[in-house]
């Protein structure tokens, strides 16, 4: 697609900075039968001569380019390549083939928690996370109270993180992504968690975003939480952009894809 | 290797930060917390004076010593490698979710162990003064050995933590060869012990320079040989070099692995 074309959606008066980048991406996965996890598996394999690879196409020659201050729904059934997608933007894999080109700082919200230590308190578990998101201890120094507001957590804050409830660690961890204030916000369906009163929060905070220009990634694979919180989307099927458009559009595309069954090309 | 500074520099905090919650995590709950750190060496050296000098009867002078000058650095070595060997399999669930530099958790495993090693050096002073053995002026040498020592390390970190996310037995091999290695190095015995025709396997082992400065300077109060003062930093380096360029080739493929 044309960058013209993309900056001929966004709202007048701002300029149109490219934030994400696919040209043309394959993500090629090696998925193995039997994993060669030792050397003597590795040795036997050597006699018998054969491997037990085959290549997995995750994504497809996908090409697609977002803007500043837009809020991107990805959507597609299990499997159709969504969080390869996000990986990709957040750096932790590289494409087979193709560029991907990021501009500015991405933080993940993907499974948040991730790398929470459960010997360490909450507050250490502040610094360590933030971190590991990008931010710089003075930063996290100045962010810990809001940080900790944010989570609602009170004086277990300073108890061991493995004696939290689920809903208490994903409580910290996206108190913790949002006080990182990125140019990208990538979410993997984490609204799913905490009860009813903190998801709005957590709904106020990613609209608080949006309004102050940021990119929102956002995938999932109900195509009602998309609508809630995107203008475009795109639509994955077994790895091939099928459509890239308002939510509206891409609304009936996927009802069609949801009827065509998984592996049937 | 510039790249691997950069990395250094930009993470400095994160890996500073992840060494002590290492060590924090390693003596949390333990009644006596970071004393472990200067126990541990004390024990060890004393169980191997009281079979080694009273036992079998070895005749050197203050063999706790003699022992104790060359066994901290091997134990932070020996320690440090185990870490490494996990350092990248044991966060793959962060790697798999976050984009982070993958020589951080290598240097927080090894930066750990140092912090370790720093303290234990405590015990060794505390023997030297209760003993009465003079402090020698060579001491002020030790930073030659101790940058040899640590370049090694890293090396040989940089080595098993790659090969250890491919082939998980790494770990296992790792423990095998180390113990082996403990034996054929000169620190529970001298050189000067053994027939000259073995010498030439001895000079094959790079740790047994950097052992020898440690030794030299803190027991012996002598200075090593120029020649065997650059070996021990041609070998740290040269394996720092090594172990670094082979972890940064296949630095991206670790997350499809772990």
């Amino acid at each position: 697609m044309l960058i013209s074309g993309i900056c001929a959606n966004l709202r007048p008066k701002r300029s149109c900075l490219i934030r994400i980048q696919f040209e043309d991406v394959v993500q090629q996965f090696r998925v193995i039968r039997e994993r060669p996890d030792t050397l003597r598996e590795v040795f036997a394999r050597l006699f018998r001569g054969r491997s037990h690879y085959h290549a997995f196409l995750a994504l497809k020659n996908v090409s697609f380019s977002i803007a500043e201050g837009e809020s991107v729904g990805i959507v597609g059934r299990n499997g159709s390549g969504k969080s390869t997608t996000l990986k990709l933007i957040a750096g932790v894999y590289r494409p087979t083939s193709g560029a991907v080109r990021v501009n500015g700082r991405v933080a993940a919200l993907i499974e948040l928690g991730a790398g929470f230590h459960g010997d360490l308190t909450g507050r250490e578990n502040i610094v360590i996370n933030g971190l590991v998101l990008g931010l710089s201890r003075q930063q996290i120094r100045e962010r810990e109270d809001r940080i900790i507001e944010f989570s609602e957590l009170g004086d277990f804050i300073d108890s061991p993180v493995k004696q939290y409830s689920s809903g208490m660690y994903m409580r910290l961890g996206f108190a913790i992504a949002a006080e990182v204030d990125p140019d990208i916000l990538l979410m993997d369906e984490i609204l799913a968690v905490g009860d009813a009163a903190f998801q709005q929060k957590c709904m106020a905070r990613i609209e608080d975003f949006r309004s102050r220009g940021k990119t929102i990634i956002f995938v999932s694979h109900s195509m009602g939480s998309v609508q809630q919180l995107c203008t475009r989307a795109l639509l994955l099927h077994q790895g091939v952009l099928v459509a890239d458009g308002s939510t509206s559009e891409i609304y009936e595309k996927y009802e069609e894809v949801s009827q065509h069954p998984i592996g049937a090309d | 290797m510039g790249q691997l500074f950069a990395e250094i520099r930009q993470y400095r905090e994160l890996i500073w930060t992840l060494a002590l919650k290492d060590l924090r995590v390693r003596y949390k709950r333990s009644a006596l917390g970071f004393l472990w750190a200067l126990l541990n060496p004390l024990m060890t050296m004393l169980i191997l004076t009281v079979v080694f000098s009273t036992v079998m009867r070895i005749a050197i002078d203050h063999y706790a010593i003699f022992l104790l000058s060359v066994l901290l650095p091997w134990t932070f070595f020996s320690q440090a490698l185990s870490y490494s060997a996990e350092a990248i399999v044991s966060n793959g669930e962060l790697l798999k979710k976050v984009y982070i530099g993958k020589s951080v958790f290598l240097l927080a495993a090894i930066c750990a162990n140092l912090i370790n090693f720093a303290l234990s050096l405590l015990p060794l002073i505390f023997l030297v003064l209760v003993l009465r053995f003079p402090f020698h002026w060579t001491w002020v040498y030790l930073p030659v050995p101790m940058l040899g020592l640590i370049a090694f390390t890293l090396g040989c970190g940089f080595l098993v933590a790659a090969a250890n996310v491919f082939f998980r037995d790494v770990a296992h091999i790792v423990q095998v060869v180390l113990s082996a290695w403990f034996y054929a190095s000169p620190i529970i015995y001298s050189l000067d012990f053994l027939p000259r025709k073995y010498y030439l396997f001895f000079r094959l082992n790079p740790l047994v320079y950097i052992l020898n400065g440690f030794r030299l300077s803190i027991y012996y109060g002598q200075l090593p040989t120029p020649q065997s003062a650059a070996m021990s930093l041609a070998c740290g380096f040269g394996f720092l070099l090594l172990g670094y360029e082979i972890f940064r080739r296949y630095q991206n493929s670790f997350v499809y692995y772990v």
